[in-house]
């Protein structure tokens, strides 16, 4: 019953989330008095309960992964619970919406921690929402912090985890691949003018340098400028044979079709986009989407038991939720974040304090989780994953290429 | 020669879209004297009309048809529940339109839980102009622009429903006195407004995508655009959204160009280019503050 209220509520205002409420409370759910909610395990435990804050973006504009996350996060906890918690001790979560909303995320991510007291806040999307959020929980709120997205690198604040992709493990396959394999030489970074695609793109830049491509330009526009003739244009008399895209919606949906009419698919150029996975294609047309690159820790396409299963639990968790289990949403990452936690959490024989947990996450390592096996790099913070370079056919992605335990490079 | 034509191309058919937003925000400023800051909502709800029809299983150009008339609607709902009331205080009309552009917007953005969702043009692909891939779509587009340019301009100058309309434009109280209904003469054209500015959204919707913001990221642009062109003509804000509408893509163009040695890219970020926009419009408002066009009324 729980999903009717991630259905439903389409999950953008608290209004949507109060017609929910109903439904949450035949759920097991309890409405705490701050707005947040409380989803307290079934059946009997002995012990006392670990309190799990998750702060994500319910409602605004991230929405759609910020309820993905929501959901895996639940499905993640679930499973725990049914296999009788950790240690004897069940899950509770505690939730606040971040409202893709910095400056209400904050208040919000307080309320974690002071009032409901947490053990670990898992959530925060955009690296704007992890700047503003990670003083509160870190150095404030002396909590620990696992953030689930791929993202740009040089986060390296203590007690802090980043359990998605890197730059280097997004790059590190996808370009040679693309280079070696393609014969890809001239690169094109169009790119939305913030911080994630500064920072990826300098890597992949160095990256392509040292196989002997050239980059022949590197732009920055405005998140929302819808008109990119003049650099569609530029592509193609430059010769450009490899796009690597890091243009954000709104601005993505126009770049897509200029570059696609343009016909630089048609005479064999490659289009790369490393956020692109399975929901791509309800912002993406189909045709347009078709041959894309993209390079992730998991796709639905992956031979994986593990995965698959999980697909199908999640799929009997929240049936016909328009919110997919899928990487580039940063769920597979809030999946991991859950399974890490609770494997630091054996290993300290269940003592919840941050310093303890902390040591003990440092060098964990996790099974059981879509994409294959994952282990935190000790001293970095970061982990080290499998990465799948992909192909769009047909709104499906096809494997082309795989590489286990890719190391995250961060923070070394 | 293939550049120039791409140049040309592109120019045209961002400023038919301009043009497209511009027409129905110039007729409402023009002849009620009220500027509609929810204009960009109607845009939104004719592109998420077209989203509406793509759902039920009908086919995006039906949406498309459909689209003007459902916002033409809207629109005169709007105006016999809210805007008829406010006629005497423009300021406060236009802040009534701005609230109900609000509604409209948050409402749509629960609608489709804040997604983004991409449309599919009716027609796809490319055709080919003198010998260069240009889109089908963006071709239908400038096309469309025309035909409705000229058939506003003989609805408007030809027509005895037209000429009503302008006779209570000029002169309100004489229009009333001669037995011209000016309370339906304004329903009409504000629903006449918002049905080309839900046109306009259904029209251009695939060419960007749906999302609660759509409207919003024009409006600006449109209301520089009848600035510049100057109220209370027909010609001043075409032109005026012609000349913005070509600025946008115009200024990253010229980024390509070689200018006494130099590239301008070099010196002009896009970013830059974005804001040149709306320096110059704002520098030649400064120089001719009634627009382009300030005599020849409609």
């Amino acid at each position: 019953m729980a999903n009717k209220h991630a259905n439903g509520g389409g999950g953008i205002t608290r209004r949507s989330l109060l017609r929910g409420a109903g439904a949450l409370t035949a759920a097991g759910w309890v409405a705490g008095f701050s707005g947040g909610w409380i989803l307290r395990p079934r059946g009997a435990f002995a012990a006392a309960p670990i309190k799990f804050g998750v702060a994500t973006d319910i409602t605004g504009a991230i929405a759609p992964s910020g309820n993905s996350n929501w959901q895996v996060i639940q499905l993640a906890v679930k499973k725990i619970n049914d296999a009788g918690g950790i240690g004897g001790r069940p899950i509770e979560l505690y939730l606040e919406d971040t409202a893709s909303d910095p400056k209400v995320a904050v208040g919000n991510v307080l309320k974690l921690i002071q009032q409901h007291k947490v053990d670990v806040v898992v959530g925060g999307i955009t690296s704007a929402m992890r700047e503003a959020i990670k003083n509160p929980i870190v150095r404030r709120g002396k909590t620990l912090y696992l953030y689930p997205q791929l993202y740009e690198g040089q986060e390296c604040t203590e007690h802090l985890y980043c359990t998605g992709p890197t730059p280097a493990q997004q790059c590190d396959e996808l370009i040679p691949y693309l280079m070696n394999t393609h014969g890809k030489k001239r690169f094109a970074m169009p790119s939305a003018n913030y911080r994630w695609p500064q920072l990826l793109n300098k890597y992949a830049r160095a990256l392509i340098e040292k196989n002997g491509g050239e980059v022949v330009f590197e732009e920055y526009y405005p998140l929302d400028q819808l008109e990119y003739s003049a650099t569609v244009a530029k592509i193609k008399s430059e010769g450009v044979d490899c796009v690597f895209n890091t243009i954000i919606p709104p601005g993505l949906q126009a770049f897509t079709k200029q570059l696609y009419e343009s016909g630089f698919q048609k005479d064999g150029g490659a289009h790369t986009c490393v956020y692109f996975d399975e929901n791509s294609v309800n912002y993406v047309p189909e045709r347009e989407l078709e041959g894309v690159y993209t390079c992730l820790d998991y796709f639905h396409t992956v031979d994986d038991p593990v995965g698959a299963q999980l697909q199908k639990e999640y799929a009997e968790m929240f049936p016909g939720t328009k919110y997919l289990f899928t990487a580039g949403s940063a769920a597979t990452g809030a999946y991991r974040a859950v399974k890490f936690y609770e494997a630091a959490v054996k290993k300290t024989g269940g003592d919840l304090s941050r310093e303890a947990v902390s040591a003990a996450i440092d060098d964990v390592a996790i099974t059981d989780v879509p994409g294959g096996d994952s282990r935190m790099v000790p001293g970095t913070g970061h982990c080290a994953l499998n990465m799948y370079v992909a192909q769009a056919k047909g709104g499906s992605y096809e494997i082309l290429s795989s590489a286990n335990m890719v190391p995250p490079q961060e923070c070394g | 020669m293939d550049v120039a034509i791409k140049l040309i191309f592109d120019v045209l058919a961002f400023s038919s879209i301009m043009v497209l937003v511009v027409l129905g925000l110039a007729v409402i400023a023009s002849m009620m004297g009220i500027f509609n800051l929810g204009h960009g909502e109607f845009v939104l709800l004719g592109a998420y009309t077209v989203y509406i029809f793509r759902e039920l299983g009908l086919p995006e150009w039906a949406g498309m048809l459909a689209a003007p008339f459902l916002v033409a609607i809207a629109g005169l709902v709007i105006e016999i529940v809210f805007i008829r009331r406010l006629y005497a205080s423009p300021v406060i009309a236009m802040l009534a339109t701005f609230a109900i552009g609000l509604i409209i917007r948050e409402l749509i953005r629960v609608l489709i839980g804040g997604q983004y969702y991409a449309i599919d043009e009716p027609v796809p692909g490319s055709v080919s102009l003198l010998g260069v891939d240009v889109s089908a779509w963006r071709a239908i587009i400038i096309f469309l622009t025309g035909v409705l340019m000229v058939a506003c301009f003989i609805f408007l100058t030809r027509t005895s429903f037209g000429l009503q309309i302008r006779g209570a434009l000029e002169n309100p109280g004489l229009a009333r006195a001669s037995g011209v209904s000016t309370t339906r003469l304004y329903a009409f054209t504000f629903a006449f407004g918002a049905a080309l500015a839900g046109l306009a959204g259904a029209l251009m919707v695939p060419l960007f995508s749906l999302s609660a913001d759509l409207g919003v990221r024009f409006l600006v642009q449109a209301f520089l655009s009848v600035m510049l062109g100057g109220v209370g003509t027909f010609e001043g804000p075409i032109l005026g959204s012609a000349v913005i509408g070509a600025m946008v893509p115009g200024f990253q163009w010229l980024r390509e160009i070689p200018l006494f040695g130099i590239m301008v890219g070099d010196l002009i970020q896009p970013i830059v280019a974005e804001v040149l926009v709306f320096i110059v419009a704002l520098i030649i408002v400064k120089f001719r503050p009634d627009g382009f066009i300030t005599k020849g009324r409609i």
